[in-house]
């Protein structure tokens, strides 16, 4: 286990130490012919897994019309036409808003009802804190679709069909999030709650200037990981926006997807969805990945 | 909040019985906190969770009357050639998209494992279709699957079946499991590189200087450490397999010839289209045990040591 010995087998198997040594993991170089041979598969997959984003992109900038293979994915003759189109449809821009409102106030509902309660099961003692918790715990183990439909049935009942509140109330029982802060509130100290508590500061106070500058890490990871779902969610906003005016973006594109509208105008209209989260994508890429090797840990 | 004041000089002087009232008060504001996520979660999560199984045993139908049927929904779920088939095509699915994305997860992991130039770049690249909407996937290989498409052109051109595969009624799954792993294998990606990074690099070198081949170092060295995370990541995909939902409605609402309906795909179509909400929260119970069967047996295989 020498590093002598390591050093020694890198350099048999060609490598160049010198700059490896700086990371952590570049301790093993792989042999030339290694190298050549992982340069290409990470070349190859980067293509496969880009292609359908360039397909996107150029074919929403085409003419509208028949789209050909391989003929239309040249980048030339690129027009905004379709563009002009569907922005010009007042429906995407509603679509894009409803999406928006959706995402927002449910990442801001999930945080706040969250934080309150993973604080409380955290630092609190009080009856059924334990059943409580692990019930809401066990909750991600039962499909959402088995609650999918009286979920439906209880937000028709009450006249939330086509409504803002009807589409984000359900989503604010999240059990993942509450979860996640529990897990993370845990891990600071208890004095700190204890010497705030001795100063007269109310629990409001408390959990206001204290707690929730404390979980600002957790708090925007899940926030960017929440709106990412809610962005992107289908099912639910499927059978609760039944009207033109009530879809987001994903139902709506599935709708004109199956309008038989012009490729390039759904392209279009695709494009208009994804941009937004692609510039979240490049702004807060650590929170992302945060937020799903996080939830895949399980705390 | 009032009775902050109160409570600060208990701390202070904690006689049995003021210390009885900060833990009442202790107890009360949790309660508080608890309270409005408890809330939502008996309107949204445990009521709907309870009736949603009680549904399956009624004939519930909006603006009908409604009776208890027994198991008359599940009787005639065992009768439906159409569940039978959305069930065996969910497992065929499952059972091609949840190893090969776990495969091409594995894959990528290792090429991105060490630090390369240009390496964080492949990463963000390969996480990409993750954040990207399904829905959108969906409507993307629609058009790279269709019949002179780029899929179809390639194929036909190493020799494999080069027709429309989403209007095939053997490769429509096969071209599924293909968005699949397009959408999914960055996720996996990501959770076993987690993984990766963790395993002391000790252990490896000492393999290497003992002369095992990296077969061997993966073998014995990196497999054994990843086995909670693989376990992890069957069951996930799993789940997400049997439930899947976007891209079938999409891509080929079920068809061509009901070759691609699927469990879910069902529940929605009976709910939403014949308003059957028995029937279809009858196989969301099915679709509820079999995920507990799915999950209770990789635990024992594969998951035994966590």
């Amino acid at each position: 286990m020498s590093t002598t010995v390591a050093e020694k087998a890198r350099a048999a198997a060609g490598g160049d130490p010198s700059r490896s040594r700086r990371r952590a993991y570049g301790t093993f170089r792989p042999s030339r012919t290694g190298r050549v041979l992982r340069a290409a598969l990470l070349l190859l997959a980067a293509i496969v897994t880009l292609f359908p984003f360039y397909v996107m992109v150029v074919l929403s900038l085409k003419p509208i019309g028949p789209v050909t293979f391989p003929g239309s994915l040249a980048p030339t003759g690129l027009t905004t036409e379709a563009f002009d189109q569907i922005l010009g449809a007042r429906d995407v821009l509603r679509w894009a808003l409803n999406t928006l409102v959706y995402a927002v106030v449910s990442v801001v509902g999930v945080l706040f009802l969250a934080s309150l309660a993973g604080y409380a099961f955290a630092k609190k003692r009080f009856p059924g804190k334990e059943v409580m918790f692990w019930s809401f715990v066990a909750m991600l183990m039962v499909p959402y679709q088995v609650t999918l439909i009286p979920t439906f049935v209880i937000v028709s009942q009450a006249g939330g069909v086509d409504t803002y509140w009807g589409l984000i109330l359900p989503t604010l029982a999240n059990a993942q999030a509450v979860f996640l802060i529990r897990q993370f509130v845990r891990s600071l100290p208890d004095s700190l709650f204890e010497a705030a508590t001795i100063d007269g500061c109310s629990e409001w106070r408390i959990y206001r200037s204290i707690v929730l500058p404390l979980i600002k890490p957790i708090l925007a990871t899940l926030g960017v990981f929440v709106f990412l779902w809610h962005w992107n969610d289908f099912l639910w906003p499927l059978v609760v926006g039944q009207s033109q005016e009530m879809r987001t973006l994903t139902t709506g594109l599935a709708s004109l997807n199956a309008e038989q509208v012009p490729l390039s105008v759904v392209l279009a209209g695709s494009v208009v969805a994804f941009v937004p989260i692609f510039m979240a994508y490049l702004v807060g890429q650590r929170y992302f990945t945060e937020g799903v090797t996080m939830t895949g840990q399980k705390g | 909040m009032t009775v902050s004041g109160t409570a600060s000089a208990s701390r202070t002087a904690p006689r049995p019985a003021s210390r009885r009232a900060t833990r009442r008060r202790e107890a009360s504001i949790g309660l508080l906190f608890v309270l409005p996520v408890l809330l939502f979660f008996v309107a949204f999560r445990f009521g709907p969770a309870i009736a949603g199984a009680l549904l399956g045993f009624t004939d519930y139908q909006p603006g009908a009357d409604t009776s208890w049927t027994g198991l008359d929904n599940f009787r005639r779920m065992t009768e439906d050639p159409l569940f039978w088939r959305a069930l065996r095509t969910t497992l065929l699915y499952s059972v091609l998209a949840v190893p090969l994305s776990i495969l091409a997860a594995l894959a990528m992991a290792l090429l991105v494992r060490r630090a390369f130039r240009g390496v964080k770049l492949f990463r963000s690249i390969f996480f990409l279709p993750v954040v990207t909407s399904l829905v959108l996937a969906g409507i993307l290989f629609t058009w790279i699957f269709s019949a002179g498409g780029p899929w179809s052109s390639v194929m036909g051109a190493i020799g494999l079946p080069g027709q429309a595969w989403l209007s095939d009624t053997t490769l429509v799954i096969p071209a599924l499991v293909v968005v699949a792993v397009w959408t999914r294998f960055g996720y996996g990606m990501l959770i076993l590189l987690a993984r990766l990074q963790d395993i002391p690099r000790e252990l490896e070198e000492a393999a290497l200087t003992d002369g095992a081949n990296a077969w061997q170092r993966f073998r014995h060295i990196v497999l054994p450490e990843l086995r909670p995370a693989l376990f992890f990541l069957a069951v996930i995909e799993t789940t997400v397999s049997f439930q899947v939902f976007d891209t079938v409605y999409v891509m080929t609402g079920g068809g061509p010839a009901n070759a691609s309906y699927m469990v879910v795909f069902q529940i929605y179509d009976q709910a939403f289209r014949y308003f059957d909400f028995g029937y279809a929260s009858a196989i969301g119970v099915a679709l509820f045990v079999m995920t507990m069967v799915v999950a209770v047996i990789q635990r024992l295989t594969v998951g035994r040591d966590r």
